[in-house]
């Protein structure tokens, strides 16, 4: 067994010996203050891991059999509740695909307000990511203050979409509400505040020598693992590879906006928290120039609406609240399947549609990114101390509901 | 030598910046039974029915997600008047959207609380009532939420 | 044949209670201020976290006063909740370690002198007695890791066997250090010495007993013992009831003991001795002593709103390999010091 230490990390050959008499088992189980909503059977060998045995499926709430069972309209609100600190990007690859299947294109003034409603749930998303990456390492304060600027990005939704976190903003033909007035000048400030804020972050706990020492060098994946393991989102950027699903598909009004894609070489999990500040960063200055950028017009599609009586046509164009044909109890969707990606905070999401003539999908499969990420559990952690689990734990930035389904 | 020394003046820089929000602290605290937030315009909160618009189409009830509007006929209806079920009602709004009568309308009322579980089921006379939050009733104080670039969110009275 | 009267009995009484032996230990600033201090300085750790972290804290159990009593609630709540000791546990050890760490938290307020010519058993080694005392407190935390027969305990204990070890020859050689800048090991006697506080005179060295000082407490960021995202209560998991709530209390107690003897080697102590209350009881006199070492707690306990928790190797690195040769050196700068004449 040849060990070899850097940063005070052992690498030694130890799976081979799982079994052995040594090897001290721990189950991090579903009661467990910090093992989240899934259990880890945890192999020790002292203080070194030998494995960890990811065990989910603890909410699994068999939401793609659900979707067969009922009309596809209703299930956007239902696939909303997979991530629901997110939930305008889940939806939006739904709503893409059926758009393809159905064969109906948002106006250009829906997909700009599409990406409003995705960067403002990224940055939530991204924050909510922060906290529990405090809280792993026991630093109370970062929790606390990534949720309650959290608070802020939620209000402005609210503004927006009429609900703090179930949105359902997006339907298939466009969005449901408008812009409201105020809307532009509390973007501003929210921006402002949280670029302010973002500077106390870096200074309490991604510069803070202790939060780094936790941090570097720990839980290092490396960019030929990160491919070959299928692993997406922010844990990708930060080992190397560039891939973005808002590049690599372009939906929405993502063609017509200028972004960077923040990377990272290292792939330890002061990358990966790194990535995603960077990407807070980016997706404010994408919600400015979204802002800036809108164009006028209807938010629904015309071959939608062209079927509303012209009393509530008008209705429309006034309150910026859109009234459903009443065809939508029941659209059908053709024979045919549709595929879309969406880049979510976790990651790139995956939907494939199979309509079979009916109202009811005939199939609705949905690839998470939390559930490609999960591999890194089994992969990242052997050979590393037992404390730099939650740490680990934190960086990665896994939600069971949406890896659960 | 000057590692120590940097990472010295970092740990008195995370410090500063504890010290900093310790004395002056910016809480987003709303002391809920004596104070509530007004809601915007277009929240999505209880809805409200008004019978005299409704033809009685049923497009509520078959696009409800969760299947919380039910129609309940009467002998003279032609498909009967919709109730909800707020056992199973998400708020999302799907059936206001579709009323081609606009004959549901959501209030900003949120936080109505009911003692028994069969209480949570209108029938659409109770459905056809001004929900009314048991907050307001009491004559709380009303805030409104400011977002300040310095301070985040602020609630100031309205 | 004594005449036995209310008087008398009333009068000797008096006299027993206010003798330092016991007034000292039980009163001030032993046993009763110690529960004081506990009860204010957890709602303290609370309120500061809290005001730094966008938050209020605990406020509806005395709303008025800000809610200082809730420790005092949650003290109620433990008492009513039931004292369960599991079938696999040990069981004397289970019962009896806490209440022995305990024991040996109030212990060291025998040797603590509170005012001049105020402690009650007058010792020329108190220093070296109170540390000693203080460092036996992680052999009880063991045998509560042993005797709780849980993995997650046994975890807790070893982890708390680490770090004795890595934090208490700092503790050590650090008040060593103070020690021989003062040429004696008498508590009372180093804070008569203390023509500068002895913060300025050995600086190195109220540094490495501070950095001791907080990892033997177990506060942020070396809460390792009791690391809740990864052992889950550490020794105390299978504890409920009151002796759980005694085992969260322990960590306070030591650091309130730790945080007087650092008041007295390096922040002079009781000097202004406030001489009118001396003459009202001399136990008083020492006010500024216990103001002292409630402040360095409050900034102890807001360390906890700044940092997370170190790994346990670092910290053991930390200890052995930064803070000890510092303590070292804090050694030969007092021996230099002392050479030259400055004490």
């Amino acid at each position: 067994m040849s060990t070899s230490s850097e940063n005070g990390v052992v690498y030694s050959r130890l799976i081979a010996k799982e079994g052995d008499e040594s090897i001290y088992e721990l189950f991090i189980g579903p009661q467990h203050p910090s093992s989240g909503h899934m259990r880890f059977i945890v192999r020790l060998e002292g203080d070194i891991i030998v494995s960890v045995d990811p065990d989910i499926g603890y909410v699994h709430r068999t939401m793609e059999k659900l979707a067969e069972g009922r009309e596809v309209i209703k299930a956007i609100p239902l696939l909303e509740r997979m991530t629901i600190i997110d939930s305008h990007n889940v939806t939006l690859g739904l709503v893409l695909a059926l758009e393809k299947l159905l064969d109906v294109e948002a106006p250009p003034r829906a997909q700009y307000l599409r990406v409003l409603l995705s960067e403002i749930n990224r940055i939530s998303s991204h924050l909510y990511g922060l906290g529990i990456a405090g809280i792993m390492l026991n630093h109370s304060t970062m929790f606390m203050w990534a949720f309650g600027d959290r608070e802020v990005w939620i209000q402005l939704a609210e503004d927006l979409t009429g609900a703090r976190l179930t949105h359902t903003y997006s339907v298939p033909g466009g969005v449901r509400r408008d812009m409201p007035q105020a809307f532009p000048e509390r973007a501003e400030k929210a921006i402002r505040y949280m670029e302010r804020r973002l500077k106390d972050y870096m200074e309490i706990f991604l510069d803070n020598p202790q939060v780094r020492s936790r941090y570097e060098g720990v839980g290092v994946l490396k960019k030929s693992e990160a491919s070959r393991l299928g692993i997406v989102g922010p844990n990708l950027r930060a080992s190397g590879v560039k891939y973005d699903a808002r590049l690599a598909e372009g939906y929405a009004a993502y063609p017509d906006l200028e972004f960077e894609i923040p990377m990272r070489e290292d792939g330890d999990c002061l990358a990966r928290m790194q990535v995603r500040v960077e990407e807070i960063r980016q997706s404010m200055s994408l919600i400015r120039q979204v802002i800036k950028k809108l164009p006028q017009g209807p938010i629904f599609a015309e071959k939608y609406t062209r079927l509303l009586p012209p009393a509530i046509r008008q209705q429309v164009a006034q309150t910026g609240q859109v009234k459903f044909p009443g065809i939508f109890a029941s659209l059908k969707l053709p024979e045919g399947d549709a595929v879309s990606r969406v880049e979510m905070g976790h990651g790139e999401i995956f939907y494939h549609v199979t309509g079979a003539g009916s109202t009811k999908p005939y199939r609705l499969r949905v690839v998470t990114p939390s559930f490609r990420n999960v591999i890194l559990f089994r992969y990242l952690m052997p050979g590393h101390r037992f404390m730099d689990f939650p740490a680990i734990y934190g960086s990665l930035d896994y939600f069971p509901p949406e890896g659960d389904r | 030598m000057s590692e120590p020394i940097e990472s010295f003046g970092k740990h008195l820089k995370a410090i500063k910046t504890g010290l900093k929000y310790l004395i002056s602290p910016n809480r987003i605290t709303v002391y809920y039974p004596e104070e509530y937030i007004e809601l915007p315009t277009g929240y999505r909160g209880l809805i409200r029915y008004y019978p005299e618009k409704c033809i009685q189409c049923s497009l509520c009830a078959m696009i409800c997600p969760a299947g919380a509007m039910k129609m309940y006929r009467t002998r003279e209806d032609k498909k009967g008047r919709p109730g909800v079920n707020y056992q199973r009602c998400i708020f999302c709004g799907f059936c206001v959207d579709i009323c081609p009568q606009n004959a549901l309308e959501m209030t900003k009322v949120h936080d109505v609380a009911f003692k028994q579980l069969e209480e949570m089921i209108f029938t659409p006379e109770k459905f056809s009532q001004e929900p009314v939050s048991p907050v307001v009733a009491e004559g709380a104080k009303k805030l409104k939420t400011v977002i300040d670039e310095e301070r985040g969110l602020r609630h100031e009275p309205a | 044949m004594r005449v036995m009267n209310i008087e008398g009995i009333i009068t000797w009484l008096l006299k027993i209670v206010l003798s330092p032996q016991v007034f000292a230990p039980i009163v001030f600033p032993g046993l009763l201020t110690a529960l004081m201090v506990l009860l204010i300085i957890i709602w303290a750790e609370r309120k500061i976290a809290a005001r730094v972290q966008m938050r209020v804290g605990p406020l509806y159990v005395t709303r008025r006063l800000g809610g200082v009593l809730q420790m005092l609630a949650d003290g109620a709540r433990y008492m009513f909740q039931e004292f369960i000791i599991p079938d696999s546990a040990d069981k004397t050890p289970f019962v009896v370690a806490p209440v022995m760490a305990l024991t040996l938290a109030i212990v060291p307020f025998a040797f603590i002198p509170s005012a001049p010519g105020f402690v009650p058993i007058k010792s020329q080694y108190s220093l070296p007695a109170v540390l000693a005392l203080i460092s036996t407190i992680p052999l009880s935390v063991m045998l509560m890791g042993w005797a709780s027969n849980n993995k997650f305990a046994i975890q807790g204990a070893v982890r708390e066997a680490f770090m004795g070890l890595a934090y208490e020859a700092v503790v050590f050689l650090s008040a060593l250090a103070m020690g021989l800048l003062y040429g004696t090991l008498d508590l009372e006697e180093a804070v008569t010495k203390q023509w500068l506080p002895g913060l300025l005179l050995n600086p190195i060295a109220a540094f490495t007993f501070f950095v001791g000082m907080v990892m033997s407490a177990g506060k942020l960021p070396f809460d390792i013992v009791e690391g809740e995202q990864e052992i889950v209560a550490g020794p105390y998991v299978e504890y409920s009831g009151i002796i759980f709530g005694i085992g969260m209390g322990l960590a306070y107690l030591k650091l309130y003991s730790l945080t007087l003897i650092y008041s007295i080697l390096f922040l002079s102590g009781w000097n202004p001795v406030i001489t009118p209350l001396y003459s009202i009881y001399p136990g008083l006199a020492g006010i500024f002593l216990f103001i002292k070492s409630f402040l360095l707690m409050l900034f102890i306990v807001f360390l906890r709103a700044v940092y997370g928790r170190y790994r346990l190797d670092q910290a053991l690195r930390a200890g052995w390999r930064v803070y000890l040769p510092l303590s070292l050196i804090a050694v030969l700068l007092s021996i230099f010091l002392r050479v030259v004449n400055i004490v």
